[in-house]
């Protein structure tokens, strides 16, 4: 792999370059508290050590509401609709972040390629960047704290500026005609410095070991009494799955015109926290309970995803963060695991 | 009747009726500025409209009535029970209609009488009243279109599924899911604010926590049993906020809700 090296002044006019390929989306606070990936326009404003945006990357490739296509109802026909799309660059994106998207292609992309989906992903540009965790972090559990595939660039906290891996050709793209902003020398402090920085990161975070028999503990232990108790507390608000990066779901619901005969279909974020999530026709529901729909979660992203990965969670903590319940997913599972 | 229609294809269009009980006209406003309202003029027969017409009348046979307002007196209970017969498919439009509207506010509390010494003290009104009511508590409602007022794209999403002989369907989902989407921080968990957004039924994007004003549920509980009053209290009830405090402002549009009071008894628990 190729590497580089920048300053962090240079990097900030590397971002101001970036800017002119298309739009730049990077961490910048939003509230006191909270950051979200924000359209830059001062490139000081981006913030390059942060806990977790508010918005998982994914809505840049899978909006949270997008038309599927137009249609008429006297012709019996469907119209397909061009499908928006620009080239969109991130910049800022948290391991476990990456490793959020590489789960959603394996859903739109692997066996039936969905069109909005791959157009809107081929546009974009994952720039990563590493990070230290919080108490709300298990990327370590998940085995998801490095990668080493689904960005273009990665960004490396070094003493003076980062350490840059150039994973993809568009990383290679992204690199050449910038040359006068990096350096080609790596040096021995540079690599000691990551190597020192992966040590302190490991020894931060609040759990150890890894998580890959976790779907068995949750399979042996269906009724655990946790499911009960920590449901009744659940507001059903459904921001677990909304902040979640490797949520898919989505419903569709057909808007007529007011001609009578047009219309569109329009498909949209849904959550399995939702009542209607589990209705079908005839009024039958698979997940009649609020208990019944909050296991429906912890089993989605732990036991249902033998086909893809070990996990569909990548231990972002966001589920835990924005729960104004404070119901601890983490916690939850050690329990469930018998070592809480 | 408002003025004759003589176009040809007049007796084609379905027939609209848009009336108001007790409530302030803000539905109706907004149904008459949605900005294709000539286009709607043009699509439906509509028979009366309350606030565009003083010539409307409730007699009229319609297809589909648009009610707006809560049964707040005998004078409304009559209309809304000849509306009723007089209509195939009945919406109740806006918080009043849907939920029973701020006016409902002391339902539970206090009983019709206690309310008018309050208003009236030893006075007499010539209008007898009622405790008010959403209108669902008096005759068979086919489809709610909550809001306070409704939002533009879900009035036009009502007519034209009613259009093409389809129906609406129901948001059952809070606001949270909204607001998350929208990009707006959680101001109940960074400001310790009483944001009612997870009992309060989605559609209107989340404005008033875009505008770092907390919900106060206009668009009424999430429907079907799913507005859960009682984690949301116990999640108050942690952050500080009395059980007085918690109660008045759950009330201000979810007074009608079966499970609130002994929902917020759960979280709260006693009596009281």
């Amino acid at each position: 792999m190729r590497y580089v090296k920048i300053s962090r002044e240079n990097t900030y006019m590397f971002l101001e370059r970036l800017k002119d390929l298309g739009t730049l989306h990077a961490p910048q606070n939003i509230s006191e508290k909270y950051y979200d990936f924000v359209e830059v326009d001062d490139v000081h404003s981006v913030i390059f050590e942060y806990n977790r945006t508010v918005r998982p990357p994914r809505r840049f490739f899978y909006p949270e509401k997008e038309t599927m296509f137009k249609f008429n109802m006297e012709e019996v026909e469907e119209y397909p609709v061009e499908i928006q799309s620009e080239r969109v660059i991130l910049f800022g994106v948290h391991s476990c972040d990456i490793v959020g998207l590489r789960i959603i292609d394996a859903t739109f992309l692997d066996e039936q390629p969905d069109p909005m989906y791959k157009k809107h992903r081929e546009n974009g540009i994952i720039i990563g960047i590493s990070c230290l965790p919080d108490e709300y972090c298990f990327c370590n559990v998940r085995r998801v704290e490095i990668v080493d595939a689904g960005f273009d660039l990665f960004f490396h906290e070094i003493s003076d500026g980062f350490l840059v891996r150039v994973r993809s050709i568009t990383g290679h793209k992204l690199i050449e005609p910038n040359l006068d902003l990096f350096e080609e020398e790596i040096s021995k402090e540079d690599t000691d410095y990551i190597a020192e920085f992966e040590v302190k990161r490991r020894s931060m975070f609040s759990i150890q070991g890894n998580w890959d028999d976790l779907r068995y503990h949750l399979e042996w232990n269906m009724d655990h009494p946790m499911y009960v108790r920590e449901s009744e507390k659940c507001l059903g608000c459904g921001n677990c799955t909304t902040t979640c990066p490797t949520c898919r779901c989505y419903d569709v619901k057909d808007i007529p015109n007011l001609d009578g005969k047009t219309g569109e279909r329009v498909r949209f974020w849904d959550s399995c926290q939702f009542r209607t999530h589990g209705l079908v026709a005839g009024g039958h529901n698979f997940r009649p309970t609020k208990k019944d729909r909050f296991f429906n979660r912890y089993h989605c992203k732990n036991a249902y995803c033998q086909e893809v990965t070990t996990s569909y969670c990548v231990g972002c903590g966001r589920c835990t963060y924005f729960c104004p319940a404070e119901i601890n997913f983490k916690q939850n599972l050690l329990e469930v695991r018998g070592e809480a | 009747m408002i003025k004759e229609d003589t176009r040809a294809d007049v007796r084609e269009r379905p027939r609209i009726g848009v009336y108001a009980l007790t409530s302030c006209y803000g539905c109706q406003l907004m149904m008459a500025t949605v900005s294709d309202i000539l286009e709607v003029a043009n699509v439906f027969d509509i028979r009366c409209f309350y606030m565009v017409s003083s010539a409307s009348t409730m007699d009229e046979e319609v297809d589909i009535a648009f009610v707006e307002g809560s049964v707040s007196t005998e004078k409304d209970l009559k209309e809304i029970l000849e509306i009723r017969k007089n209509c195939k498919t009945l919406v109740a439009m806006g918080a009043c209609a849907v939920h029973g509207g701020v006016q409902s506010w002391a339902e539970g509390n206090l009983s019709y009488d206690e309310i008018y010494e309050e208003v009236y003290g030893d006075d007499k009104i010539d209008m007898p009243g009622l405790q008010a009511a959403p209108i669902s508590q008096y005759v068979h409602v086919d489809y709610s279109l909550p809001g306070c007022p409704p939002e533009e794209d879900e009035i036009m999403y009502f007519l034209t599924t009613f259009l093409v002989g389809s129906f609406p369907e129901q948001k059952d989902y809070p606001v949270c899911a909204e607001c998350r989407t929208t990009g707006n921080p959680c101001i109940l968990i960074e400001s310790n604010v009483p944001c009612l957004g997870s009992v309060t039924t989605a559609g209107c994007g989340a404005r008033c926590i875009t505008f770092n004003v907390p919900c106060i549920g206009c668009r009424g509980p999430v429907p079907h049993n799913t507005a859960w009053f009682d984690a949301l209290a116990t999640v108050f009830k942690k952050r500080g906020f009395t059980e007085e405090f918690v109660r008045a402002r759950l009330k201000i549009f979810a007074a009608h809700n079966k499970n609130l009071d002994k929902m917020l008894k759960k979280a709260f628990g006693g009596d009281k």
